[in-house]
């Protein structure tokens, strides 16, 4: 098959485009009603994520509340060896301090 | 307050604003081409208005990626090709290699119209077709079939002028030679 041929095909496929007036009619109806459905679809998904968010806020709350007394008790200690090193060695204390 | 005569411009806005009529006159406005160029790639009715349903769905969710630097039309077919590629890429990896026969056989409509009397050398084209890569039928259906330039379809995919034509050689040869192996 050479290149005339191939084209006259492509021509003549070309040329028979597929009538879709049938399927077009009442597409906008059809089309917006699953446009709603996605939205109120994805609305619930949303409005669900909230309802789990909201019921999630005392966990958070008790996890940062945890974060704050292991914090609070680590600087205390850091505070301890700080003191420690300072009366054990003075001149590594010297270099933190400068 | 939607009419025949506002700009795709101001019916955008108003989509954004929630009025959904406006979104339904665009859709009026523009269904016939997202048609047209889907039925090239869809296999059936179903198919079809699956595809541009799902055009038209995917362009209302991203409208407000839509930056007015070129017509909606522009940007719809975008989508449009993109949506048809997915399609295309979706039959393929369940793989599903359709031709003529089995449409006619199963009942679906084929590509060709309906109105057309079937024709033999047509219907081994539509086969030689979809025995190609999903990139170089996409390629080739927007070139040969739809008429659009190799610019035009760079545009559509977000491909290179280069690999368009690479790609549109390479699809015109494997056809070719599909279609003198099976006279």
């Amino acid at each position: 098959m050479n290149d005339f041929d191939l084209d006259a095909l492509f021509a003549a496929a070309r040329a028979g485009r597929r009538d879709t007036s049938k399927a077009e009619y009442g597409f906008e109806t059809r089309m917006l009603a699953r446009l709603r459905s996605q939205r109120q679809a994805q609305g619930d998904t949303g409005s669900v994520w909230a309802m789990v968010s909201w019921r999630m806020i005392p966990l958070f709350a008790a996890c940062v509340m945890a974060l704050a007394v292991w914090h609070s008790q680590v600087a205390a200690l850091a505070d301890d060896a700080e003191a420690f090193n300072s009366v054990e060695h003075p001149e590594t204390a010297d270099l933190f301090s400068n | 307050m939607v009419s025949e005569a506002c700009p795709d411009e101001t019916l955008v806005e108003a989509t954004l604003a929630g009025d959904d009529d406006a979104y339904a006159e665009l859709t009026r406005r523009h269904k016939s081409r997202v048609f047209g160029v889907a039925s090239r790639f869809a296999r059936d009715a179903a198919e079809l208005e699956d595809i541009c349903q799902e055009v038209f769905v995917q362009a209302y969710f991203k409208l407000r990626q839509y930056r007015r630097d070129s017509p909606f039309q522009h940007w719809l077919m975008r989508i449009t090709t993109h949506k048809c590629y997915d399609y295309l890429r979706k039959r393929q990896r369940s793989a599903f290699t359709s031709s003529i026969e089995s449409m006619l056989e199963s009942g679906h409509e084929p590509a060709a119209p309906e109105s057309a009397a079937p024709h033999p050398d047509l219907e081994r084209l539509h086969a030689a077709l979809a025995a190609l890569s999903t990139k170089e039928r996409l390629v080739i259906t927007l070139l040969e079939l739809e008429d659009r330039s190799v610019q035009e379809i760079a545009e559509l995919t977000g491909w290179s002028v280069a690999n368009v034509k690479v790609r549109a050689f390479r699809a015109r040869a494997a056809l070719r030679k599909h279609l003198e192996s099976r006279p």
